[in-house]
C-alpha cells in the first residue's frame, strides 16, 4: 500500500455515462493484482471530503498504465470526469485481496453485471497471460449499456445477456450459468448484490447437480483453512468481489463491513473485496 | 478554500498553501510516491503575505527544529506528556498500524485507538458511513474485539512505541466503563484513557452519560477512583449547554477533557425510501463540524482549569491555530485522516515552522489568543447568543 500520484494520460466516455481512463502510476502498475482496488482522492476545491474506490480495470506494468472504468453515479465520480491529460491525483493501493486462481484451473467464468466488469476485467487478462480459458459472461440492462468486446483480450469468449433482450441472450446474466457450471474450474464475479446472491445460490447447489469431487481435495484433504485465507478463497468454486461504502479503506475504520456466515463481520477494504461465496452471509445476520 | 490568514510561513508555502490550488495539476512533473503534498504545483504567494526567509521579520532566523511543541495533558495527575500537540482521533485510525509504512506513527503526538468496550461487539448493520456536504457521517456502532482482545493484541505492539496510545473506552454502565478502565489499568503500551461517555446509559433509561451533568461526573469519578492512568473525558456536542457538563467532569477528577464527539444526524437513501445508514442514526464529522466544535472547545476553556484537546473538522494548519487561540492545548484529526493520511506529521512540521516564524519557543505562544481577556461572567450570556 502505497500513496501514488497519478497521472491521467487518457479519459475517454466508452458508453453512455461509464469512463475508462488511463493514469501513468508505475508503483500501482506493477505488484497489483486482479481484484484489488485504488482509493482515489478528489482535489481540495471539490468540497468532497472521502476518497472513492475503485478497481483496477487494467495495470500495464511495461508502460506504468493502470486504467479504471466508472460510471458517473454522483459528485465524486462526476468530478473525476473532468480531469483532463496531465492532471495528476491521489491514489492510496493497491488495496484488498485479490482473486485467487488455483493453479489447476484450466477453465475460469466470469461474470459480470453492469460495472462489474470492471471488478474482473483485469482477472481476464491474468488468466489469458497464464495460459487458461475465459469465458466472460456480461449483463446488462440494454444494448446500450454492453462492455464493448473491442476492449477485451481476443483469447476471452464472450456471452452477453440484456435485460431487456436488445442483445444477446433475453434475461438475467446468471440465466446463462448453468451451461457453464460444468465446464469451468472456477467462478468469479462482480456486480449488482441481488445478481452476486443468486449466483452463490447456483454455486451452493452445483456440486450436488454434478456429483464432481472437490477441488482441493488431494492436498490437505480434510484440512480446514481459516475463513478468509487466500487458501480458503481458492478452493472456493465462486469467488465474489463486494462492494460497500468506505471511509478509509485500509481497515481503520469499520466502515466498509458485510457479515461472514461465521458471524463476524468482515471488512471490504481489508478481508475483501473478493470472499468465496460461502464466507458471506447473503441474508444479512445482524 | 479559506480566505484568512493569520501565520505565513514556508510551510504555508509548501502545503497549506496548496489547499487553494488544485491537487489537480495542468503541467506534467515526474510521478512520485509519497506524501501528494509534494508533487503538487508550485503555489503563487499572494501579494502583501511574507515568504520565510524573505527580508527581516519577526520569525528572521527563527529554526522550527527548536521550537517546543511538547504538551502534558495531565498535569495535575502523573503526567502524560506528548511529544506535539497533533493527535489523531478515535475511530479513524484504528490501533495505530492499519495505515502501515503509509503513516510514520512516531511522528504523531498520540493515537486514540477505536472504542472499546467489555466484551466483543459487532457493531452496527451497513452501510455504516456516506459523505454529507463537507463531511461524513458515520455509524459504526462500536464494532471491537472487547477490551481483554485489545490488550492482548495490541498493547505489546503500542509498548515498542514511543507515541502513547490511548484507549478509547465505552460502556453502557458505569460498571461497564469501571471494568474495562480495571482491565487496562497497569498495562503496558497503554498510556491514558479517553472516556467516550456519548453512549446510551442503559441504567437510566438508555440517556447518554454525555447530556446529563450527573452521570457524566459519576462516570468519570468512579473511573478516577478505578486507574491512576492519564484520563481524559470526551465531551458530545448534541446538548443545548456543555459548560455544566464539562464542569462536573473537571471536578470529578479527569485529567483533561477532548472535545467533540461526532454530531448526531441522519442522510437518505438514493431511492428515497429508507434513511441511508443501516442504523438510521450515525454522527456527523469532518470540516462542516468546526465551527460547532470551535464554539464547543470557546465554552469549555473558559469554565476548567484543566487542558481541554480541540477536535473536529481539523484539515489544515488554520484549523489547529484556531482550536489554540480558543483555548485548545492540542488537538485531533479525525476524517481528515481519510483523505490525508500523512495530514496529522504534516500539521506537526507546519506548526513548528509556524512558531518559529512567529518568534515564538514554544506552541504554547498560541493558546487562548482569542478567548475573552476577562472570564465571561457566569451569566446567561452562552444562552443569549445562540440563536
Ligand atoms: C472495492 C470497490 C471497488 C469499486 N470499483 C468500482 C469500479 O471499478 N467502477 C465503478 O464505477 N464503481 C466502482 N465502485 C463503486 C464506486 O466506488 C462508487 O460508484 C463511487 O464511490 C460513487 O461515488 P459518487 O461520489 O459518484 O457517488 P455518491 O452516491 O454521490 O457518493 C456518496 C458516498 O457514497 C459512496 N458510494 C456510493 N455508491 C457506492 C458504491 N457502489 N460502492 C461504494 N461506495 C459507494 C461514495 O464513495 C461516497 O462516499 C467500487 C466500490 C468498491 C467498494
Ligand atoms: C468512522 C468514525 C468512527 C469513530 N469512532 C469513534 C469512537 O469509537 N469513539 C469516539 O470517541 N469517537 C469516535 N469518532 C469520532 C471522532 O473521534 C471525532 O471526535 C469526530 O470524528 C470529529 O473529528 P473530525 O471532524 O476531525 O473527524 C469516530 C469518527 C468517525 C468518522
Ligand atoms: S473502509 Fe475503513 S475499514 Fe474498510
Amino acid at each position: 500500500m502505497r500513496l501514488v500520484a497519478a497521472e491521467l494520460v487518457d479519459s475517454r466516455e466508452i458508453l453512455p455515462g461509464q469512463w475508462l481512463q488511463s493514469f501513468h502510476a508505475p508503483a500501482l502498475a506493477s505488484g497489483s493484482r486482479a481484484g484489488q482496488f485504488v482509493h482515489v482522492r478528489a482535489g481540495d476545491w471539490s468540497g468532497l471530503i472521502l476518497r472513492r474506490p475503485f478497481s483496477f480495470n487494467t495495470v500495464d506494468a511495461a508502460t506504468g498504465i493502470i486504467t479504471i472504468h466508472f460510471r458517473t453515479v454522483g459528485r465524486g465520480t462526476d468530478w473525476f470526469t473532468r480531469l483532463r491529460a496531465g492532471d495528476t491525483i491521489d491514489m492510496l493501493g493497491p488495496l484488498g485481496r485479490p482473486f485467487e486462481v488455483d493453479s489447476r484451473s484450466r477453465h475460469l467464468l466470469l461474470v459480470a453485471g453492469g460495472l462489474g466488469i470492471a471488478g474482473v476485467r483485469m482477472l481476464a487478462d491474468e488468466a489469458v497471460r497464464d495460459g487458461r480459458q475465459v469465458v466472460l459472461l456480461f449483463g446488462a440492462a440494454n444494448a446500450r449499456d454492453v462492455y464493448p468486446s473491442s476492449l477485451l483480450p481476443d483469447e476471452v469468449e464472450y456471452v452477453v445477456a440484456t435485460d431487456d433482450g436488445s442483445l444477446g441472450h433475453h434475461g438475467f446474466v446468471t440465466e446463462l450459468v448453468p451451461a457453464y457450471e460444468a465446464w469451468a474450474d472456477q467462478a468469479f464475479a462482480c456486480g449488482p448484490g441481488p445478481m452476486l446472491r443468486a449466483l452463490a445460490t447456483l454455486a451452493a447447489g452445483r456440486r450436488g447437480r454434478l456429483g464432481v469431487a472437490r477441488l482441493g481435495r488431494k492436498r490437505g484433504a480434510g484440512k480446514v483453512d481459516p475463513p478468509g485465507s487466500p487458501h480458503a478463497r481458492r478452493k472456493a468454486f465462486l469467488q465474489v468481489s463486494m462492494e460497500q461504502n468506505m471511509g478509509c479503506a485500509v481497515g481503520a475504520c469499520l466502515g466498509c463491513v458485510v457479515m461472514s456466515t461465521g458471524g463476524t463481520p468482515q471488512r471490504v477494504c481489508r478481508e475483501g473485496p473478493v470472499f468465496a461465496s460461502e464466507e458471506i452471509a447473503w441474508e444479512a445476520g445482524w | 478554500m479559506k480566505a484568512k490568514r493569520r501565520v505565513v510561513t514556508s510551510a504555508d508555502r509548501t502545503t497549506a498553501r496548496s489547499k487553494r490550488t488544485p491537487t489537480v495539476r495542468r503541467q506534467k512533473s515526474a510521478i512520485v510516491s509519497g506524501s501528494p503534498a509534494a508533487t503538487r504545483a508550485a503555489p503563487v504567494t499572494p501579494p502583501g503575505s511574507r515568504r520565510a526567509g524573505d527580508g527581516p521579520g519577526p520569525g528572521l532566523g527563527a529554526d522550527a527544529s527548536a521550537v517546543d511543541l511538547t504538551v502534558d495533558l495531565a498535569p495535575a495527575h502523573g503526567g502524560l506528556r506528548l511529544a506535539n500537540p497533533i493527535l489523531v482521533a478515535s475511530g479513524t485510525f484504528g490501533y495505530g498500524i492499519e495505515y502501515g509504512d503509509v503513516v510514520d506513527v512516531a511522528r504523531l503526538g498520540a493515537i486514540c485507538c477505536k472504542g472499546t468496550t467489555l466484551k466483543p461487539r459487532i457493531g452496527n448493520v451497513p452501510p455504516r458511513v456516506t459523505e454529507t456536504p463537507g463531511g461524513m457521517l458515520n455509524s459504526i456502532g462500536l464494532q471491537n474485539p472487547g477490551v481483554d482482545a485489545v490488550v492482548e493484541k495490541y498493547a505489546p505492539l503500542w509498548q515498542a512505541w514511543r507515541t502513547p496510545v490511548l484507549v478509547n473506552v465505552a460502556g453502557e454502565s458505569i460498571a461497564d466503563y469501571v471494568e474495562v478502565v480495571r482491565r487496562l489499568d497497569g498495562v503496558p503500551g497503554i498510556a491514558g484513557i479517553e472516556l467516550n461517555i456519548s453512549c446510551p446509559n442503559v441504567g437510566k433509561g438508555g440517556i447518554q452519560f454525555a447530556i446529563d451533568a450527573d452521570a457524566a461526573g459519576a462516570v468519570t469519578a468512579a473511573v478516577r477512583r478505578a486507574t491512576d492512568l492519564p484520563l481524559l473525558v470526551k465531551l458530545s456536542p448534541n446538548v443545548a449547554d456543555v459548560r455544566p457538563i464539562a464542569r462536573a467532569i473537571a471536578d470529578a477528577g479527569a485529567d483533561a477533557l477532548t472535545a467533540v464527539n461526532t454530531l448526531s444526524g441522519i442522510a437518505v437513501a438514493v431511492d428515497r425510501r429508507r434513511p441511508l445508514l443501516g442504523n438510521v442514526f450515525g454522527g456527523v464529522s469532518g470540516p462542516a463540524i468546526k465551527p460547532i466544535a470551535l464554539r464547543v472547545v470557546y465554552e469549555v476553556c473558559q469554565v476548567v482549569d484543566i487542558p481541554v484537546v480541540g477536535i473536529g473538522g481539523i484539515t489544515s494548519l488554520d484549523d489547529v491555530l484556531d482550536y489554540l487561540a480558543v483555548g485548545a492545548v492540542a488537538v485531533q484529526v479525525g476524517t481528515a485522516v481519510f483523505a490525508d493520511p500523512t495530514l496529522p506529521a504534516r500539521l506537526v512540521d507546519e506548526l513548528a515552522l509556524a512558531a518559529a516564524h512567529a518568534g515564538h519557543s514554544s506552541y504554547r505562544s498560541f493558546i487562548g489568543t482569542a478567548l475573552p481577556r476577562k472570564p465571561a461572567a457566569g451569566s446567561a450570556k452562552g444562552v443569549e447568543y445562540r440563536p
